[in-house]
């Protein structure tokens, strides 16, 4: 059991930078989820911890080691690949024996190890097979048995559920979080589905350009983003971002004025409220009116797109509402959860000055 | 029902002209060597003689089981060294590997030199008067500075060995290296990651995946090694006396030196056993890969 921290680490190809001055403390038997798009730095990080890659610059800590120096077989981690990274020429079992044979585990302790690793996720029956003949979520979990057959410090996961098919994924994601709290093991877990991280991780390190642009807990992360790209990159359907300014508390845009959202007089800012926060009413009910761009029956609510000025956003509305495209309909906007950006630092800025 | 007939139609030419210029001669060759032809006395062959090429060749002449040792120990040495140095080369220049050079074609030129003309080139490096190399050893241990390395039976056995090796490791190692890039990256990372030292990641996990790939190397210069002929034509002409005569040379010299062609087409005919069952080994790979 150990903790891991990133001091400053850098990681340059040539001019390229995948991964810049990055600093992280992942807490003892957390289960921290780094989570952007591709090309992020995101598994560059995670393969810098795991000592596949070697970072430019900076300290890896790994407990209350150094682990700069040390190969992939020293840093005593677990890693489960994207391609689950299994042995082809190996069985099952082979594969799930490989790290205690390469650790000198002794032999007489392997059987209920494996056994106990395949159990845990329902691999019993096909011990004897070769990975070619197994359906994709078998082969994940023969990759989180060899995984798990011995007690690393650290779980490295690279989007171990990307392969599986949209309903498989949900099933396993639960899997692997009674998994994961089980073994009560330190993991790091790579994904680019918000989804996957808002539900597994204790803490999400939300990434962008290289570097972390916010760390906090799932629900923080989805009601306080710290910055535009954290806030139109968590949540599905993602936030509405509308440029404008702010006069005496009242935020102006093309075409509409909402009272007391706060933010004082500035210029150059950009409201931030989520489609569930807007509603969709009959027009000059609401806080201001919009035509219709599009509308998305989701089963349980309809999702209408207006028109504001040259911007689009979206709106929440009941299942049975039908509004034709070009319709003039009332937007209600609370506020609660409304959020104020700079536009030029890209940082929120307070609502209540 | 017109179409069934076109089919054919269309791949006759292609099975007329691979029936003349391969199947044909073969089987002329197989039918020479039950017969007598001594080119010396008459320009027709002469009449069947049945086994006897076979048996005086397999019974009564030493020099063609002199032969079939040389070729042996040539084959052993040379696929057993060329596909050893080009696995380790192609470790250090396949992607990810320790050496990064942009101009692996450079790596071809050996290859793309014609086994008559490396036989000529090492002919010369290894003149007593003249030779680079002859010149290179003698001045790195003095004792070898007076050995005329194509005079002496081991050592101009050894040339061709080394010439052999040295013409085909570029083509082996691009092989390798294309088999070393098509293994899937997780694998051997996944060893590593699972605590395998460098070698252990490659003797349990690449070696493995490797196999297909290498058993198709390993036949395939093997083939080749069988019917060396060009290049000990040129180096040594399989001497000194005997001590370099594959047995395509030996074939060749009892045909157009002797002019005995009925024996020479049994001596060729007797090389073709152990190539068919390296090419039937042969394909068989490629078509289970494929």
């Amino acid at each position: 059991m150990a903790g891991v921290r990133l001091k400053d680490v850098t990681k340059r190809w040539g001019a390229v930078i995948g991964v810049h001055n990055q600093s992280l403390e992942v807490r003892d038997r957390e289960f921290l989820v780094l989570l952007g798009p591709s090309g992020c730095g995101k598994t560059t990080t995670m393969r810098m911890i795991a000592g596949l890659e070697e970072p430019s610059e900076g300290e890896i800590w790994i407990g209350d080691r150094m682990v700069n120096d040390d190969l992939p077989k020293d840093r005593d981690v677990a890693m489960v690949f994207q391609n689950y990274g299994l042995y082809p020429h190996m069985t099952v079992r082979e594969n799930i024996a490989y790290p205690l044979k390469v650790r000198r585990v002794p032999k007489s302790e392997w059987e209920e190890r494996i056994d106990r690793a395949a159990a845990r996720v329902q691999l019993g029956d096909l011990l004897e097979r070769k990975p070619r003949e197994l359906s994709g979520g078998q082969r994940q979990r023969v990759a989180f048995a060899r995984a798990t057959v011995r007690e690393p410090k650290v779980f490295l996961m690279d989007e171990p559920l990307s392969n599986l098919d949209a309903k498989l994924r949900v099933s396993t994601r639960a899997e692997l979080k009674h998994l994961q709290h089980e073994l009560a093991t330190t993991t790091i877990y790579v994904t680019h589905d918000q989804i996957e991280a808002m539900t597994l991780a204790d803490r999400v390190a939300v990434m962008s350009d290289g570097i972390i642009q916010q760390l906090a807990t799932p629900e923080e992360i989805y009601d306080n983003p710290a910055n535009l790209f954290v806030a139109g990159f968590i949540g599905s359907p993602s936030m509405n971002l509308i440029a404008g300014e702010t006069n005496n508390g009242s935020f102006l845009a093309a075409d509409i004025e909402l009272p007391e959202v706060g933010g004082g007089s500035r210029k150059g800012v950009v409201l931030g409220i989520r489609p569930e926060d807007l509603t969709v009413v009959e027009a000059g009910s609401g806080h201001f009116d919009a035509p219709v761009y599009a509308t998305e029956l989701t089963g349980e609510a309809i999702l209408v797109t207006v028109v504001v000025g040259s911007q689009h956003v979206c709106a929440r509305g009941p299942r049975h509402m039908r509004k034709d495209i070009g319709e003039l309909v009332g937007i209600h906007a609370d506020f609660s959860h409304a959020h104020l950006f700079d536009s030029a630092t890209e940082e929120r800025i307070a609502r209540s000055s | 029902m017109r179409d069934r007939h076109l089919k054919y139609l269309l791949v006759l030419p292609a099975v007329v002209v691979v029936f003349a210029t391969a199947i044909w001669p073969l089987i002329q060759s197989l039918i020479l060597s039950f017969r007598t032809w001594k080119l010396s006395k008459s320009h027709v062959p002469g009449p069947f003689i049945g086994w006897e090429n076979y048996s005086w060749a397999l019974l009564e002449e030493p020099d063609f089981w002199n032969a079939t040792v040389v070729t042996t120990v040539y084959t052993v040495l040379t696929v057993g060294c060329t596909t050893l140095i080009a696995l380790g080369i192609a470790l250090l220049l396949a992607p990810g590997g320790r050496l990064r050079l942009t101009v692996r074609t450079l790596l071809i030129l050996p290859f793309a030199m014609s086994p008559a003309l490396v036989g000529v080139s090492f002919r010369f490096m290894f003149n007593p008067e003249f030779g680079l190399f002859d010149a290179f050893f003698g001045l790195l241990i003095p004792p070898l500075a007076e050995v005329s390395w194509l005079a002496d039976p081991t050592l101009a056995f050894a040339v061709c060995v080394m010439a052999d090796i040295w013409g085909w490791i570029p083509f082996i190692t691009l092989v390798l290296i294309g088999g070393i890039a098509a293994l899937p990256k997780e694998t051997v990372e996944a060893a590593y990651v699972d605590g395998a030292s460098g070698f252990e990641a490659f003797r349990d996990v690449m070696l493995p995946q490797l196999a297909p790939v290498l058993a198709i190397v390993i036949i395939l210069k093997s083939i080749f090694s069988i019917k060396t002929f060009d290049q000990i034509y040129m180096l040594t002409n399989g001497g000194p006396g005997t001590a370099t005569q594959t047995l395509a040379h030996y074939a060749y010299f009892n045909g157009f030196k002797y002019y005995d062609m009925g024996f020479a087409a049994s001596v060729a005919w007797i090389m073709v056993l152990p190539m068919i069952v390296l090419t039937y080994f042969y394909t068989r790979y490629v078509f289970r890969r494929g």
